[in-house]
């Protein structure tokens, strides 16, 4: 046995709080992200359509112009905030088709996993990071425009439409919020499980737009209505009308639509589990 | 327990119904460890165990005392290279390093300057700034290495850390490999090249089909393998002498002329009482001009131990 002698010294100085840790593997993504054209186009459009709601609340305090230019009065209500989360939760679904493949299949096939998993970083906190990929970019076309919207529609209305509407504002935020961390989870889910980057935007894809032809298949076939659940559209459309109080003519039971998304949000949260590991058994 | 070891008791680790290793005591004292052993012999999986990415089915490890399931102080103690390229995508070399850096707390400026550290310590800051994608396998390992030992751990843990490599930077990774050991650290490294273990080792670990097969220093685990004579090459003026001289002796089963005829090939069952009767018979005319023992190298322990084969 050598005699070693013991010169080695830890480091000692300063670190960083513990809980911002898990936004540095965010970081690079952001990078990659921003310089992708594309992105940014998609993003700017995602835009247009909270700007016509913008002008469309704006006149809509104004009858007397709206009188002039020969049209009827209308009102900022739920049906309003319905199809803005209609117009919206599509876009960014397309948004987490396109972003999330590669943001855990990527460290998948790389291997990158065991590299961050060897140092003080946990798998709940590389979630965390990639869900603060994903998180921003959808709030900001999303929520926040919700939230704008009706901000811009209390400032130019009577406080006593604030106070009798303001769970108009709470539901249009709670609905794009609850789209929002579900599509992120189906995002992560499936960039986790799918290599392939385009296979897993297809599939992403698939489970929006396909789900409504495998929900008419099944009640066609089965004499059913219920083949709906399997319609992630239908099924949040109902959640949304909820929370909106607006009929949008969904015979599927709110409870139902509730447990559908529970049911997806956990398959994805064991799909998480069981990827996100520090290594993988090869068969 | 010894807090400058890394020990484990009685560990064992399942895949499901595969065997991944079984019933590993150990206590690896600092110094260079070589771990080597056939493919599938567990190699990886001891490592993983070690740098707490799995965790045992049963037994326990402690890494310089810390328990792997304690990741915020064992990671901080553990520098790990993968076997397999493993990066994330799109990044350069210095990007790498200093982002996993970050996540272990360092504040930016440290983490640049021990990126740069690093870097320098591998003769990798000209292409620092490349992507990682480019690289060639020398310079990949080369950054492997670097992000290993970026945050200065006390316990390098290496898989494979020397394939690739051409021979001046193998030496200088090598270099590398003696100067944290001789800080009291521990570098363990798997690898498949056996005349390296013997060079740098200062103990080795062989394994098969997920046991342990033999641990220590190489002299002490060739001096028990008592199925097969030891080895000793005797270099001399007069080998014909010698070799009738030295096959009287009762634990010598076989004496070879050397092919060049300067010398014998010996093989004895008592090693040490073959060097004491060699003092003697040095006394005489031989010419005795060298005695090296011949088979206690990792190699030949593997062959005994694991099969010729696998050797290779």
């Amino acid at each position: 046995m050598a005699v070693y002698k013991l010169t080695y010294k830890s480091y000692e100085g300063e670190s960083t709080p513990a809980w911002s840790r898990f936004l540095v593997p965010a970081r690079f993504n952001y990078a990659k992200l921003t310089s992708i054209r594309f992105l940014m186009l998609f993003m700017t459009v995602s835009m247009f359509y909270p700007i016509y709601g913008a002008i469309y609340v704006y006149l809509s305090a104004n009858p007397s112009f709206l009188a002039t230019m020969g049209f009827m009065p209308f009102e900022i209500d739920g049906k309003f905030f319905f199809t803005f989360c209609q117009v919206q939760g599509t876009l960014s679904y397309l948004l987490v088709a396109f972003i999330s493949p590669s943001l855990v299949s990527w460290d998948i096939s790389n291997g990158a996993l065991q590299l961050y998993f060897c140092r003080p970083f946990s798998r709940l906190e590389y979630v965390l990071g990639k869900l603060a990929v994903i998180l921003p970019l959808l709030s900001i076309i999303t929520w926040i425009p919700a939230l704008i919207l009706f901000g811009i529609k209390s400032s130019i209305s009577e406080w006593s439409w604030t106070t009798e509407n303001w769970w108009l504002g709470r539901s249009a935020v709670l609905s794009m919020m609850l789209w929002c961390v579900l599509l992120s989870l189906i995002g992560l889910a499936i960039s986790s499980t799918v290599k392939r980057r385009v296979a897993a935007a297809a599939v992403i894809l698939c489970l929006y737009f396909g789900g409504a032809g495998l929900a008419g298949a099944i009640n066609l076939v089965m004499g059913i209505e219920s083949g709906a659940l399997f319609d992630l559209a239908k099924v949040v459309e109902t959640i949304w009308a909820d929370l909106l109080r607006f009929d949008s003519g969904s015979s599927m039971t709110v409870w139902s639509a509730w447990i559908t998304l529970a049911i997806l949000a956990a398959i994805c949260l064991w799909l998480l589990n069981r990827r996100i590991r520090s290594f993988e058994v090869i068969k | 327990m010894n807090v400058d070891h890394i020990t484990f008791d009685n560990v064992s680790r399942f895949y499901g119904e595969v065997l991944g290793v079984n019933r590993v005591t150990l206590s690896i004292p600092p110094g260079i460890t070589s771990l080597v052993g056939p493919n599938g012999s567990g190699k990886t999986t001891l490592l993983n165990l070690m740098s707490g990415l799995i965790h045992p089915t049963e037994g326990t490890i402690h890494v310089l005392g810390i328990e792997p399931r304690d990741p915020r102080k064992m990671f901080r103690a553990v520098g790990y290279s993968t076997q397999f390229d493993s990066f994330p995508r799109g990044t350069t070399g210095r990007q790498f390093i200093y982002s996993f850096l970050r996540l272990f707390g360092y504040p930016s400026a440290t983490a640049s300057t021990m990126t740069a550290e690093a870097l320098d310590m591998v003769h990798l800051t000209d292409a620092a700034d490349r992507k990682i994608a480019g690289y060639s396998k020398g310079m990949r390992q080369r950054v492997k290495l670097a992000q290993a030992i970026a945050h200065d751990p006390q316990v390098l843990v290496l898989d494979e850390p020397l394939n690739g490599l051409d021979p001046l930077v193998r030496a200088e990774t090598l270099n590398l490999f003696r100067k944290y050991a001789s800080q009291g650290r521990h570098v363990f490294v798997s690898t498949h090249i056996l005349h390296e273990v013997d060079m740098i080792s200062d103990q080795f670990i062989l394994m098969s089909n997920g046991y342990v097969v033999a641990e220590g220093q190489i002299q002490d685990v060739r001096s028990e393998i008592r199925d097969h004579p030891m080895q000793v090459t005797i270099r001399c003026k007069q080998p014909h002498g010698l070799a009738s001289k030295v096959f009287e002796m009762d634990h010598v089963v076989e004496v070879r002329l050397h092919p060049d005829g300067k010398g014998v090939l010996v093989l004895t069952r008592a090693a040490d009482l073959f060097y004491r009767q060699l003092n003697h018979i040095a006394m005489e005319d031989f010419g005795i001009e060298s005695i090296a023992p011949a088979d206690d190298t990792v190699k030949s322990v593997y062959e005994y131990l694991i099969g010729e084969d696998s050797a290779r």
